[in-house]
């Protein structure tokens, strides 16, 4: 399962997705910049599931993202400021939106319900950040995917070859609403690039369970969307498959979906247990995702080059501490929303 | 003043304000030849990209709305039969509704949802219903429900520039309807009750088709020396509250009057909105014409669903105080719309 090959999901089927593709690997200088978002985000999410247990959230949980990091990072950290992506509820798109560009302070100011968040303290799950593409997620899963297409045919109309990433969870396939929206980004080629996170689970259902099929980007494939399975765990190949996909998207030749083979560390939600050991999953198995932890995997290669010391893979964590302390710092002395919010938040003038 | 129909006026509404703004586009199943006949000329004139037909797909035609007005544009999403909206409920009542709250009021959703609204026309429960109960009970949402030409083209003009999901519903049975709309361009604002016709005896509070009908009942009642007013809503939300009260305070006493079932529904709330506001104690108690509890039927026993001008005459003569029944006539609740 933890394994890196491509393979074209379709079986023979899928040549025509193949041939597209072309993958260049990030530069060292790249893989050093994927490496250190990849530290900065596991520590801010490691400090989130923190945070949630010493009652400092003002929602009711976190999704922790733990062991899934490659994939947001690989994707998001070279797009362009106005490209747009849609994030999931897990992490709370801590790795996509933080790759992206919005301050981590935003973020966590917004966890806390204070003025200063991304979404002025109401939003909790709700990263709003216009300015970098970002517009929120919403709450239904797979709720975001027609949204995505639609900022895909705005993207279209004003042609200024953006492109639209929308993260979905292995669990968001069974929903309508996600076949629609594969179906009109693909009928009007949109420039959407569809990135699946399978971690085999949703909530405490698995894959196995729920579909028929193993891998869910043969879904895609039917919809003559070029489909890919890749390996979620090393952040290289992450952000390899997704440039091709990206400069497809740029070139008007429409979307493409990548299904991502990766491992939640985590239970579904922080404070409950994970029940997925209760027969469904085995603790073995996420012993054996954990050999391959995306951050481990990349810290071994950039040593291995010689890009970087064993100093800097301790400054580089020290970096990110410091930044959540900060946050933190900023989060805690901001004021609470003021309720006058309430009435100016529903209508637009 | 020249007269055109409700269908034209709806139509010059979208021709108007596809010209004036590039920004502007539709999308539905099948509406480069509308099931309405709305669109006449449109894509003649504006082309399939700005007039997109879809899959039949209510969930993709909302939500791509939803997404393309987040990202600067003024989509028109189009669906057939208010009935179908249901299949796009988590993208009108949690993405398009909510969205610009959920995220501290940073963005805007400027969409229009388009769609064929009542029955009538015998065509079933999922082609016959009234959607402006669920959907006003979504805070969010702005809602325009006009009754007349003028209104339909003024209220439609409005939505498409108003920086707001509105949903603007037409009825089915007023599309053949005539009435003066000056040739000048106009905007009905979204939010302003009309009071269309004045009485003094009793106020009749209607939405949409039952504007028509209580201004056929008003009329017979007349020459029973009944001073019946007519208030126009127009739209559910922003509600004009003001323009009701004023009414309702001058007469003290009212009818309100809405097509959709009568639980939970628009009759029980402006029924309640007018007894917490009023300034002074009614003359009688508030009574309401809605549909009963049950689905909209197909075939001839539509009729002993949907409100009729009989019905509309009772509960006015009741709150008169009048034993006997006035009884009227009305063209109004005889089957009409045909599709296809």
């Amino acid at each position: 399962m933890a394994g890196g090959d491509s393979v074209n999901p379709a079986g023979k089927g899928a040549g025509k997705a193949a041939a597209t593709t072309a993958m260049d690997g990030p530069t060292t200088e790249q893989l050093v910049t994927l490496y250190t978002n990849m530290v900065r985000v596991r520590k801010l999410d490691e400090f989130m599931v923190s945070a949630y247990f010493s009652g400092k959230l003002a929602g009711p949980f976190f999704h922790s993202q733990q062991g899934q990091e490659a994939i947001g990072v690989g994707a998001c950290t070279f797009l362009r400021s106005d490209d747009y992506i849609w994030y999931t509820h897990r992490g709370h798109g801590v790795c996509e939106v933080i790759a992206k560009g919005l301050p981590m302070r935003s973020f966590v100011a917004e966890h806390f319900g204070k003025a200063t968040g991304s979404s002025n303290g109401i939003g909790f799950i709700n990263t709003c950040a216009p300015e970098l593409g970002i517009f929120g997620m919403g709450g239904t899963v797979g709720g975001e995917s027609t949204l995505a297409a639609g900022v895909g045919l705005a993207a279209k109309f004003r042609g200024k070859q953006q492109v639209v990433l929308c993260f979905l969870g292995d669990g968001a396939m069974g929903e309508g609403s996600v076949h629609t929206a594969l179906l009109m980004s693909a009928n009007w080629k949109l420039p959407v690039v569809w990135i699946c996170s399978n971690n085999g689970m949703g909530m405490w259902v698995p894959v196995s369970v729920a579909y028929p099929k193993e891998n869910v980007a043969d879904l895609a494939f039917g919809y003559d969307i070029p489909a890919r399975i890749e390996d979620g765990q090393d952040v290289a190949t992450v952000h390899a498959a997704v440039q091709v996909a990206v400069e497809r998207a740029r070139s008007g030749r429409g979307p493409s979906f990548i299904e991502f083979k990766t491992c939640r560390y985590g239970p579904q939600v922080e404070g409950l247990g994970d029940y997925s050991l209760d027969g469904l999953r085995d603790p073995a198995e996420i012993e054996r995702w954990k050999q391959r932890d995306p951050i481990k995997l990349c810290a071994q290669r950039l040593l291995e080059e010689k890009a970087l010391a064993p100093d800097d893979l301790e400054r580089i964590e020290r970096e990110a501490l410091a930044e959540i302390e900060e946050a933190e710092e900023f989060a805690n002395e901001s004021p609470l929303p003021d309720p006058s919010l309430l009435s100016t938040a529903l209508y637009a003038d | 003043m020249r007269e055109i129909t409700y269908r034209q006026a709806i139509n010059e509404a979208l021709h108007e304000e596809m010209a004036r703004d590039d920004s502007v586009f539709i999308l539905g199943e099948s509406i480069c030849h509308e099931q309405w006949d709305t669109h006449a000329g449109l894509v003649q004139r504006f082309g399939r990209e700005r007039i997109r037909d879809t899959a039949i797909s209510e969930t993709a035609i909302v939500g791509a709305a939803v997404g393309a007005a987040l990202a600067g544009y003024r989509p028109i999403a189009d669906i057939m039969f208010s009935d179908f909206l249901f299949c796009a409920a988590d993208e009108t009542l949690n993405q398009a509704a909510t969205h610009r709250f959920s995220n501290g009021g940073k963005t805007r959703v400027p969409m229009v949802i388009k769609t064929a609204m009542g029955g009538y026309g015998s065509g079933g429960p999922m082609h016959s219903q009234c959607p402006e109960g669920f959907l006003w009970h979504r805070p969010g949402l702005k809602i325009a429900l006009p009754s007349t030409p003028y209104d339909a083209k003024g209220l439609l003009k409005s939505a498409i520039r108003d920086n707001n999901p509105v949903v603007y519903l037409f009825h089915k049975m007023l599309l053949d309807n005539t009435g003066r709309v000056p040739e000048d361009e106009y905007l009905v604002p979204l939010g302003k009750a009309d009071v269309k016709r004045q009485g003094s005896d009793l106020t009749v509070v209607a939405t949409s088709y039952m504007v028509t009908m209580a201004l056929e009942v008003a009329e017979q009642l007349e020459a029973h020396g009944l001073s019946v007013e007519v208030v126009d809503v127009r739209c559910l939300e922003p509600l004009d509250l003001g323009t009701i009260l004023a009414s309702v305070d001058k007469t003290g006493r009212a009818v309100i009057v809405d097509e959709d079932v009568s639980r939970c529904g628009v009759t029980a709330e402006i029924a309640l909105r007018i007894m917490e506001g009023g300034s002074r104690p009614l003359l009688s108690p508030i009574r309401r014409v809605a549909a009963p509890d049950l689905p909209i039927p197909a075939g001839h026993l539509e009729r002993w669903v949907l409100p009729a001008p009989q019905d509309i005459a009772d509960a006015i003569g009741g709150a008169m105080g009048i034993k006997e029944p006035i009884l009227v006539k009305g063209a109004s609740a005889e089957p009409g719309f045909t599709v296809g």
